[in-house]
């Protein structure tokens, strides 16, 4: 019998954990990444969906954009980017499962909601629509993106290490769904009345939109980035506590 | 005797071998109905999205696009009274193509070979999750009504118009479980299910979904127009938006009709060729 002695563990300093660590969070960025390119059956929808509903918009409302309380647009498709992009990060973000682990599947998401933001935008723009903000703008609208990604992810991370049910996670649909649609992503707040209006005020969803949107339809203002980029940060910040949260105890009860 | 089969849905199916060989269309239609039946109650998660998704349609929908009954001539001033109708076809919709979604697990656990052998006509493979379908639809109606009545929708026609609503549900419903099971049968897969959804989403939505059709611009006001969905959704809205007429009524009975046959075909022959 022999002994492989190189095997036997050997005292690790404190510097070698951060390394690896780091290591860890890179590789299992790496994966994640790789998995979106890998399965695009899984994320087609979240790229064809918006689109469809973009193109199906400027059809259908694009009468709605002479009523008082829509910003001037050239048509309802630029007034619709926005929405488009949050509506396809919303419901492309979904990574299912230590920090490491969560970080690794968070950059995923971040990374899908950049591409998207982009694509979205690039996409439409042949279509008459122009981001007034120029290319900074757009720069901030890929960030607001990755942003927006990374706090739906960690939304979706919580509920997965909570109920530990692929199935759980589906069923997250209807709350974006709601989350959505009761926001500005579609239509002015100015248009709404009552509860919807109340409901869509005081929405998050409604003020990242809004940030987006001023982006693309008045330009490059220190407002519209701010709201762009730290209403999903903020956002971003209390779901991933809650994943961390979720996860700890998870571990704990094992 | 009565012979009884488990289902992976953890119900039963009876057949009645008194009258076998064959026992009866109707006999074993009205087992396999209420088999679909019980599994509103043993796999809720199964029908609940069909339940909750036209109710948080209406309501978004509603609130969302209540700006576009400002347009001059829009037919009412109430945007619930527009997208009620609209959420009542697309939760029929889905309760057909949920009957699609069940035989493919049925096929995927095998018990589905077991109702294939069983002494009943095979007719009753379809027309039994067909009257399941419609008893679903009678409850996601009804209750999305009930909800659609509280968040401010008014009938302009009185019971005559939800009539029309309730048989553009079913016969959306129809079609819907037609293309289901037919795509059930040709996949004999979940590959299936992400095909029925899209088709139906699609055909619903290249209508007057939205907005009626002279507020639509472009390629959108094309399809819409040909689209023959278009005439069931406006058969399904006319008690809410004025009075019940034939004019408004008889397009989308013909709609209805024509779909239903040939996606029920389609189901009978995906259902005939799954022997081959």
């Amino acid at each position: 019998m022999t002994v492989a002695v190189d095997a036997l563990p050997v005292p690790r300093r404190v510097d070698d954990d951060r390394t690896a660590f780091t290591r860890q969070v890179l590789a299992l960025s790496k994966r994640s990444i790789l998995a979106i390119y890998r399965q695009p059956a899984l994320v087609a929808p979240s790229l064809i969906f918006p689109l469809f509903f973009a193109a199906l918009g400027a059809s259908s409302f694009d009468r709605a954009t002479a009523l008082p309380g829509f910003p001037q647009v050239d048509s309802f498709l630029s007034f619709s980017l926005a929405g488009s992009i949050t509506q396809g990060v919303l419901f492309g973000s979904a990574p299912t499962s230590r920090v490491g682990i969560l970080i690794g599947r968070l950059a995923g998401a971040a990374v899908f909601g950049a591409f998207q933001a982009l694509f979205f935008t690039l996409v439409l723009m042949p279509f008459g629509v122009s981001v007034e903000a120029g290319v900074v703008g757009l720069m901030v609208i890929v960030l607001a993106g990755a942003a927006t990604g990374m706090a739906i992810g960690g939304f979706t991370a919580a509920m997965a290490l909570k109920t530990g049910s692929s199935e759980a996670v589906q069923g997250s649909f209807p709350l974006l769904f709601i989350a959505l649609f009761f926001s500005s992503a579609f239509f002015p707040r100015e248009t709404m009345q009552g509860v919807y209006q109340t409901i869509a005020n005081v929405n998050p969803v409604s003020h990242l939109v809004e940030g987006l949107r001023g982006l693309v339809i008045d330009g490059l203002t220190w407002g519209n980035v701010a709201k762009a980029v730290l209403v999903p940060v903020g956002i971003g910040v209390f779901s991933i506590a809650l994943a961390m949260r979720t996860l700890a105890g998870r571990l704990a009860a094992r | 005797m009565t012979a009884t089969s488990p289902s992976p849905a953890g119900s039963t199916v009876s057949f009645d071998s008194a009258s076998a060989p064959g026992g009866t269309l109707v006999r074993s239609s009205r087992g396999l109905a209420l088999r679909g039946l019980r599994s509103i109650v043993r796999l809720p998660s199964a029908f609940l999205p069909a339940m909750m998704m036209p109710i948080v349609q209406a309501i978004a929908f509603s609130g969302t696009f209540f700006a576009i009954t400002k347009i001059p001539g829009f037919p009412t001033d109430r945007s619930i009274n527009w997208y009620l109708p609209l959420a009542c076809c697309m939760g029929s919709g889905f309760s057909g193509v949920g009957m699609g979604f069940s035989t493919v697990r049925d096929l995927e656990s095998g018990f589905f070979d077991r109702l294939r052998m069983a002494p009943s006509p095979p007719l009753s493979l379809i027309l039994g999750p067909l009257l399941a379908c419609w008893l679903r639809v009678m409850i996601v109606i009804s209750t999305v009504l009930v909800v659609g009545f509280s968040f401010g929708a008014r009938l302009t026609d009185g019971a005559l118009g939800l009539v029309a609503l309730y048989v553009a549900g079913l016969g959306v419903s129809t079609i819907a479980a037609g293309w289901g099971l037919g795509l059930a049968y040709v996949f004999g897969d979940m590959r299936a299910a992400a095909l029925m959804q899209l088709t139906l989403f699609n055909a619903l939505f290249l209508t007057n979904a939205q907005t009626p059709l002279f507020i639509m611009t472009g390629w959108l006001h094309e399809i819409a127009r040909v689209n023959p969905f278009t005439n069931v959704l406006r058969l399904s809205r006319q008690g809410f938006l004025g009075e019940v007429t034939w004019g408004d009524t008889w397009g989308g009975l013909a709609a209805i009709v024509g779909l239903s046959a040939v996606t029920l075909w389609f189901a009978r022959r995906g259902l005939d060729r799954l022997g081959d």
